[in-house]
């Protein structure tokens, strides 16, 4: 492999680390954009996807020792596991705002941000009971189909991690930019009261909120599992702590801002490993992390948060 | 009145203090001793683990059949050593777990541990309470090397033995088989960051040099990271004849899984790290095919006179017993052997002297071999076992050259 040839191929994997980064940005975005909480359960919400996604292709008769699946049962397959996921995530999110952090609404200070670090230990050690500590190899059902470009190659699993990855954030960008719902929510995040006024149940819009962005957070459970073929009780922490910068790194609240800025995460984990070692991947993220927060603290792409007058 | 009531109660407290407190105090009286075993019983490493605990536990039972040694029968007391926040075995948690056995005057030796980073941290607190630990798979050298005597037995006296010989050992000889056999011209290396991985690396490492194979890197794996696509792509750029993992499962799985996808055709070296029975279903079985691992004990599963022993296991446990689980059980009879010499001699069964006569070990005719051990605590034999991953299980395929 020629250098060129590999710093290509380190790119591909970098782009498909940043979309995973990028799926899970999102959903803790939306809530610092809309209520100005950093939800730490979120990590924990994409951890338990990946177990209920298990689950599910269990139930369905795919084991870790099934064999790849191609053609339609594959689509319907795909299309009924994310599905029901990303409901299950949905709904786990929903339950985490009623129950935890509504009755924290109001409260000021660090309180709703310490209540999601113990809803996030919560779920670590649901998942702990239920499925135990062991590393669970997950079902590779999607054929390792790939292609060649020199030396370097492109994974089917890759392509479609970007192409499923890409049209949930252009769904969203669409749902925020472009419909009633989304300019409810658009509203209640510049001001929760004034939406209220003009009629916007903003109970409901929070909810949704959490909706979205946990079943996002379910989506990507799921293209880890795929993509790594494996997952276990900690893998909320490291990739977590990765999204969290990247949704820092864009500019908090600000939706394309984290796409943008797990991609960013995502190339220098990748390139960063490549010219250096990956024993300093963190340290090289949190650099510039600090580095970005020094100079520009809204962000590369500029914070959006409610503004008031 | 209140200071009526305060006086005796803080001297019963003092004097309940020193008589629990006394070294070895109540021990000769009892009739049931203590073993302790720490082991990371839940975590990445559970399987292995769970295999070595059957062992103790065989042995125990066996033991206090035959109507235990030196008029004591025995009792396993068993902790857990891996915590949820490390995913597997945490060297505090063993640190812990080992002062518990310390406060517990009925606790004479201890069997464990199996990892290496909590031998470092168990070694000194050992030394300090005169106690002795035999450990049934922990092979990082410089727990009893004497050269790190202040740091891992500042008392000077040998508290940690060893069923098992050391990465001395293991990673050398990995190397002479891949440089012998398998004609691997070129290495780059990994460990996972733990005591025991590094140090096998570094081994390994030390001696491919000194056989000419080209050592083209070395770079340390995050277990608790995801993606190993970026090294692994990194080293397929170099284009290597091997690669080689010190380490535990926790990294392995994930390493094998991803390696098998980027460089399916590249030799895979491990050590006893990644021998563990469940190591070909969760890495995925294609990704486990063709791994080497190395043991740091004979092979003891294909040999002939071990089968009795096996079957009883098996019928047993329901499940397959490893070559850990035969340095386990002998690690209970060890102590055992130990408490009856010092029952013979008339003198009171305490942790000091079992220690002492742990030293002078000589058993003969054990499933492997005969065990005893030299000044500071290491088996002395030498031999290391190679194992391949064939058709999802580990294979024995022979004594790891030494040259």
């Amino acid at each position: 492999m020629t250098l060129f040839e590999i710093l290509l191929q380190q790119v591909v994997n970098g782009l498909a680390l940043g979309l995973m980064y990028a799926l899970l940005a999102l959903g803790f975005t939306m809530v610092y954009g809309i209520i100005e909480l950093i939800n730490f359960a979120h990590f924990s919400v994409f951890m338990t996807g990946t177990f209920v996604g298990l689950t599910i292709l269990n139930l369905m008769g795919f084991t870790g020792s099934s064999k790849a699946i191609t053609g339609l049962p594959l689509v319907v397959t795909l299309v009924f596991v994310f599905a029901l996921t990303m409901l299950a995530t949905g709904v786990l999110g929903v339950l985490i705002e009623r129950l935890c952090l509504r009755p924290m609404r109001g409260v000021s200070g660090t309180a709703p941000m310490i209540t999601t670090i113990g809803v996030a230990f919560i779920l670590i050690n649901l998942v702990l009971m239920i499925w135990g500590p062991q590393t669970q190899p997950f079902p590779e059902i999607i054929p390792d189909q790939r292609w060649a470009i020199g030396q370097a190659e492109v994974t089917f699993r890759q392509v479609l991690l970007a192409v499923a990855g890409l049209a949930l954030m252009v769904g969203l960008n669409y749902l925020v930019q472009r419909t009633a719902l989304g300019k409810a929510m658009r509203a209640t995040a510049q001001d929760a009261d004034a939406a209220q006024m003009m009629g916007v149940d903003v109970d409901r819009i929070i909810l949704l909120t959490f909706f979205l962005g946990s079943a996002l957070a379910g989506a990507g459970s799921l293209f880890f599992g795929f993509y790594y073929g494996f997952t276990g009780f900690y893998i909320g922490y490291t990739t977590g702590l990765r999204a969290f910068t990247s949704a820092v790194l864009g500019g908090i609240g600000n939706i394309p801002g984290a796409v943008l800025g797990a991609i960013i995460i995502g190339l220098v984990q990748s390139l960063g490993g490549q010219l250096l070692e990956v024993r300093w991947t963190d340290v090289i993220i949190f650099s510039i992390l600090i580095t970005v927060l020094v100079f520009r603290p809204t962000g590369l792409f500029g914070i959006q948060t409610p503004q008031k007058a | 009145m209140r200071l009526r009531l305060m006086v005796p109660s803080v001297a019963l407290l003092l004097a309940l203090g020193l008589f629990l407190g006394w070294p070895g105090g109540g021990v000769a009286q009892q009739k049931v001793l203590k073993i302790g075993v720490s082991f990371p019983i839940t975590g990445a490493d559970a399987d292995s683990a769970d295999a070595m605990l059957k062992g103790i536990q065989m042995a125990v039972e066996e033991v206090n059949q035959k109507g235990g040694a030196g008029g004591y029968t025995f009792e396993a007391v068993v902790f857990d050593s891996a915590t949820p926040a490390a995913g597997q075995y945490d060297p505090a948690q063993a640190a812990t777990n080992y002062k518990k056995f310390i406060a517990d005057n009925l606790v004479v030796a201890a069997v464990g541990p199996i990892m290496s980073g909590e031998g470092k941290a168990i070694s000194p607190i050992l030394s300090e309470a005169d106690m002795a630990t035999v450990t049934p798979s922990s092979t990082n050298p410089d727990i009893t090397d004497p050269k790190f005597k202040d740091q891992y037995r500042p008392k000077g006296k040998a508290v940690y033995f060893r069923n098992v010989t050391t990465d001395a050992y293991q990673g050398p000889n990995m190397a002479n088989h891949a440089f012998h056999k398998l004609k691997v011209k070129s290495v780059y290396v990994v460990d996972d960051g733990g005591a025991f991985g590094v140090g096998i690396a570094d081994s390994f490492t030390r001696r491919a040099k000194e056989l000419g194979i080209k050592v083209l890197g070395r770079d340390q794996l995050n277990p608790k990271e995801a993606d190993y696509k970026t090294i692994l792509t990194k080293v397929k750029g170099m284009n290597p004849d091997a690669l080689y993992y010190g380490g535990v499962q926790q990294a392995a799985v994930k390493l094998a899984r991803q390696a098998y996808e980027i460089m399916p055709k590249v030799h895979k070296l491990g050590s006893d790290g990644i021998y563990d029975l469940s190591f070909p279903e969760q890495a995925g079985k294609e990704a486990a095919e063709g791994w080497w691992a190395s043991n740091a004990s004979p092979d003891m599963l294909d040999d002939p006179k071990a089968q009795e022993w096996i079957n009883k296991y098996k019928s047993k446990f329901k499940r397959d017993p490893t070559n850990y689980a035969i340095t386990s059980y002998n690690g209970v009879f060890v102590i055992a052997d130990a408490v009856s010499r010092v029952a013979k001699t008339g003198k009171p069964v305490t942790r000091a002297a079992v220690r002492e006569a742990l030293e002078k070990t000589d058993l003969k005719g054990t499933l492997q071999g005969p065990i005893s051990y030299d000044a500071n605590g290491d088996i002395k034999t030498k031999t290391v076992a190679l194992y391949q991953v064939k058709d999802g299980k580990f294979k024995y395929v022979g004594v790891a050259p030494e040259k």
